[in-house]
């Protein structure tokens, strides 16, 4: 298929320019619906340039309180959820593929396969389990919520790095007298960094983006994140579009950026275990 | 360090199957629990129930309702995807240049946020300021705005449209990295024997890629049966529960009605429906040994 005609190379790239433009098109009208001004987005016909370009829905949006709390609220949670994956997830992987038997493989097989678990499972026993500790409507309850998601895939994505990394350097080490501990604080992590970058931001996006257990779980402003707000500001009697898609261009900043820089990686977490986006 | 290695390996793990056990396992269980028992706050005891809350469940026509939903929206949603993400998976394939621009560019949706796209697709759809309209009436595909989201068919659709936006690139990716591990000789082999290129295609090409296939619409299927974020964001079920897919059916039982027991039952269903789709994707795509193409 390498030597084809030159017919089949248009055809190829038909396809995928049209792709490109049914995937990038409602981001660039998010776009220009965000920096449009007020009469241009209710105008019909529509128009489809803006008339003049304006900041004022962002403005908008960053100057309403519940809005910037419900931001902190995401960067809060994000972070700590990123943190704490992270920190249970290297230790386990190190120690199951590289000290275990057979790379540890049914215990990562047993954690990749908890990733599929429907959420809808947790719906109930979440609720009754921060009710009963008292984290219902905080941060502490979100997080405990958004590490059943990012828990597995983080420890199948380190896992997955350190089987790339040859085993020699550390064989070398612990004959000459290394322990566990010392091995994977000075030979593995080093070695190991692009992977648990990758895992962290994986974590990272994924709590930014999660949605149903904040809807479910925070009912006030203190934990609200910010796609819940989203969401409410929809329930609104007159949805603001152009306020709304500068919100959504605001929100999508924190996961265009990671993406662009590690765009190979996302490849292949996808094709190594069908990680959730 | 007197341990055995496997021993101090599962002492490494031990923090994060203990925290799994908090965040997963012990939830995972207690829900299958609420399915089966009933607490009794009298003699505050757990009484068991047996099949009560399944007997009270399949006796519902909302469930058998979103038992249709859910299939045809599972239909829908790999069937879209398989063409879609084959196009672009055998086009990705045969392109001499811009590859890596257009292996990025499918990658967006996947990484977009599942609010935002129910927020852009709302928009897109609008009844009245939709560009999604405006556009097919402007080319003169159509003479009058479409109603995306208000006919139960028509709603149907439009949600299937969307999901699919956001999900297409796995079975793209999955079905790319597939076609590059079949070996050019036997293409070329095929082309030289005087085989088609359609030929060649149906005779070479798909039986080698079956694997990848069958990878694909497995997890296609899984995250179909598990979305329900734009049904409830977009529609809220509507219009007449036509996209009230299970997950929001359970989700409005829990916590409008908050008939935890009958929620637990209906999830326990839908988890062991996943169970088998993600035993079978196990076995397919054996991720262990890197599936990597």
């Amino acid at each position: 298929m390498e030597r084809s005609s030159r017919y089949v190379q248009l055809l190829a790239h038909l396809v995928l320019a049209a792709t490109a433009v049914f995937v990038l098109f409602p981001y660039a009208w998010m776009l220009v619906t965000s920096i449009k001004p007020i009469a241009d987005v209710i105008a019909w016909p529509i128009r489809w340039l803006p008339s003049a370009v304006t900041l004022d829905n962002y403005a908008a949006i960053l100057g309403d309180s519940r809005f910037l709390r419900s931001l902190i609220n995401s960067a809060v949670v994000s972070i700590v959820v990123t943190t704490l994956s992270l920190a249970l997830a290297v230790p386990a992987a190190y120690g199951l593929t590289r000290l275990v038997e057979h790379g540890g493989r049914p215990a990562l097989i047993g954690i990749l396969a908890s990733q599929f678990f429907p959420p809808m499972v947790f719906f109930v026993p979440f609720y009754i389990i921060l009710q009963a500790v008292g984290l219902l409507n905080t941060l502490p309850g979100l997080v405990f919520a958004y590490l059943s998601v990012t828990l597995p895939i983080c420890t199948w994505m380190v896992a997955t790095s350190l089987r790339d990394i040859p085993v020699e350097i550390e064989e070398a080490a612990r004959i000459d007298g290394c322990g566990d501990f010392r091995i994977l604080f000075e030979i593995v992590l080093p070695i190991a960094t692009p992977g648990i970058v990758t895992a962290g931001i994986f974590a990272f996006v994924l709590s930014w983006q999660e949605y149903i257990f904040a809807l479910l779980y925070t009912t006030t402003e203190r934990a609200q994140t910010a796609p819940v707000l989203l969401f409410y500001l929809l329930g609104q009697h007159q949805i603001d579009y152009a306020r709304l898609m500068a919100a959504a261009v605001l929100l999508s900043i924190p996961i265009a950026v990671p993406f662009a820089i590690i765009q190979r990686f996302y490849r292949s977490g996808m094709t190594e275990g069908g990680i959730k986006g | 360090m007197v341990a055995s290695p496997t021993a101090r390996g599962y002492l490494f793990a031990t923090p994060l199957v203990v925290v799994l056990a908090a965040v997963v396992i012990i939830p995972a269980v207690y829900n299958a629990g609420l399915a089966f028992f009933k607490y009794d706050a009298m003699r505050q005891a757990w009484q068991f129930i047996g099949v009560q809350n399944f007997g009270n469940l399949v006796a519902r026509d909302e469930f058998w309702n979103a038992v249709g939903v859910t299939l045809i929206w599972v239909a829908g949603n790999v069937s879209l995807q398989l063409v879609l993400g084959m196009s672009v998976a055998l086009a990705l394939n045969t392109v001499t240049s811009l590859r890596a621009f257009y292996s990025a560019v499918v990658m967006v949706p996947w990484v977009s946020s599942f609010v935002i796209v129910a927020v852009v697709f709302l928009w897109l759809y609008h009844p009245e300021l939709g560009v999604l309209n405006d556009l097919l009436m402007r080319i003169g595909v159509v003479s009058e705005p479409i109603a995306w989201l208000a006919s139960p068919g028509m709603a149907q659709f439009s949600l299937i449209l969307a999901n699919t936006w956001k999900f297409f690139p796995l079975v793209a990716i999955t079905l790319f990295t597939g076609l590059q591990a079949i070996p050019h000789e036997l293409v070329e082999a095929s082309t030289i024997d005087g085989a088609s290129r359609f030929e060649t295609l149906r005779h070479v090409v798909f039986p080698l890629l079956a694997p990848s296939i069958a990878t694909a619409v497995l997890l296609s299927a899984i995250w179909a049966f598990n979305a329900f974020t734009l049904s409830i964001i977009m529609t809220g079920g509507g219009p007449l529960r036509a996209t009230e897919v299970m997950g929001l059916y359970i989700y409005k039982v829990a916590f409008d009605a908050f008939e935890f027991g009958v929620a637990a039952a209906a999830s326990f269903v839908l988890f062991v429906v996943i169970l088998l789709v993600t035993m079978a994707y196990l076995r397919v795509a054996d991720p262990a040994h890197g599936v990597r193409g």
